[in-house]
């Protein structure tokens, strides 16, 4: 019985793949990244937002100072408040490490932005 | 009367129903699927098995020890079992809403939540410590009062295979004016929503008039869709981090919390209650922006 339940979810989870299910969410533009983090944070009134060349990430600015880390997840997004956490900058690209356990380390290509963005970090 | 297990029987059918709404939505049907989320909610449903099968025996224990204490005796019939299906029903409405607003009973349930899809495998997402947040003790009185033991059990099942056929998008709104008694697809949709207007509503598992009775209705809404997961969205598809890690964020709570007030909520009090994100605030902060005048 177990192995017919876990060829069944092998099964179950190979055809959701084949059938395409297995998309990764891209950005159209800083507005789309602010309505995400203002879903996602209830008490959150986003202001400015960069989003990453690759479109697949994006920081948010709140009006409080807060700043909002938007990033893929599967097919969907989650979104961490990110002030505080280690940032590092290195020429155009900011690498963001949440102090969240099993929270992904997120690399954000930002352009001239990234140094100015950690440090508002 | 027999009563045979609904759960296991269902297994088949659920398989067969994932398959056809995979395919449904591929074709244009309403809903959406993704490979890893699905993988994780039928890796929960795999370990909850093991966790009925390990915990099972002790919670049947119970009922049936119990039910030497019932105050009726009332017979195996149709109408027993009409009335248990409700009764059942009626527990399972009480069990669902503590298990939204006490965070122990949270961090079982919040398993089940913890997608941000809602498609036919999100129904198997299921907990594997369900019996550390003491579930089964809202349906002991069913034991108490008389019903026989394997009704309550069959009628359990029942309830868990209906419910799993309301989760999707695929169906809009069922016709007959079955909108209004039952839980359906559209309600339990809103039930899985983190929109401030959705959360913590609709708790029914067959019958949504317990909701419309005790004031915890709330309708989907075309004009503002349904966005499904939780307040905080997981960032992983880790089936043991989803298991566990509410429970580790109540023992990180108390361990950090500097009175007993705050390790009593941390453990016995709405979920958010810490970080100042409980449903009610949540909603409260949303009608207050409601009903703000427009900024000049």
């Amino acid at each position: 019985m177990v192995w017919i339940s876990l060829l069944g979810i092998v099964t179950l989870v190979l055809l959701a793949r084949a059938l395409g299910f297995a998309k990764a969410p891209l950005l159209a533009d800083g507005a789309q990244a602010r309505r995400v983090a203002a879903d996602a944070l209830h008490d959150f009134t986003p202001t400015d937002a960069a989003v990453a060349s690759d479109r697949r990430g994006a920081l948010v600015a709140g009006d409080d100072g807060r700043i909002a880390l938007v990033r893929g997840f599967g097919d969907r997004w989650v979104v961490r408040i990110v002030n505080g956490a280690q940032a590092l900058a290195s020429g155009d690209r900011l690498r963001i490490t949440s102090r969240e356990a099993m929270f992904p380390a997120a690399d954000l290509e930002l352009g001239p932005d990234a140094a100015v963005w950690a440090q508002r970090l | 009367m027999n009563f045979p297990d609904p759960v296991q029987m269902a297994v088949p059918l659920f398989i067969i129903a994932i398959i056809l709404e995979m395919f449904a939505v591929r074709g244009g049907a309403r809903g959406d699927y993704d490979w890893r989320d699905t993988g994780t909610s039928l890796a929960m449903g795999f370990g909850n098995t093991f966790a009925a099968v390990i915990f099972g025996a002790t919670i049947v224990g119970v009922g049936v020890w119990l039910a030497q204490f019932r105050l009726l005796d009332i017979p195996a019939t149709w109408w027993s079992l009409a009335l248990c299906f409700v009764a059942e029903d009626f527990t399972y409405y009480w069990f669902h809403r503590s298990a939204h607003r006490v965070r122990w009973f949270w961090a079982s349930h919040v398993v089940h939540h913890s997608s941000q899809h809602y498609n036919l495998s999100t129904a198997l997402r299921q907990t594997w410590t369900g019996f550390f947040s003491l579930s089964f003790a809202f349906r002991l009185p069913l034991f108490l009062i008389g019903f026989p033991p394997e009704m309550i059990l069959f009628c359990a099942g029942l309830n868990l295979v209906y419910q799993f056929f309301i989760h999707t998008e695929a169906v809009k709104r069922l016709p007959f004016g079955l909108e209004w008694w039952l839980n359906t697809p559209s309600h339990h949709r809103a039930h899985h929503g983190t929109n401030a207007r959705y959360l913590d509503r609709n708790y029914g598992g067959v019958f949504i008039v317990w909701d419309r009775l005790f004031g915890t209705f709330e309708a989907e809404r075309d004009d503002e869709p349904v966005r499904y997961g939780i307040v905080q969205n997981l960032a992983t598809f880790n089936p043991v981090w989803v298991a566990f890690h509410e429970w580790l964020a109540i023992a990180r709570d108390v361990a950090a919390a500097d009175s007993w007030k705050a390790r009593v909520m941390a453990i016995v009090g709405p979920p958010g209650w810490r970080v100042g994100t409980t449903a009610d605030t949540i909603r409260a902060h949303w009608e207050a922006s409601r009903h703000a005048p427009p900024a000049e």
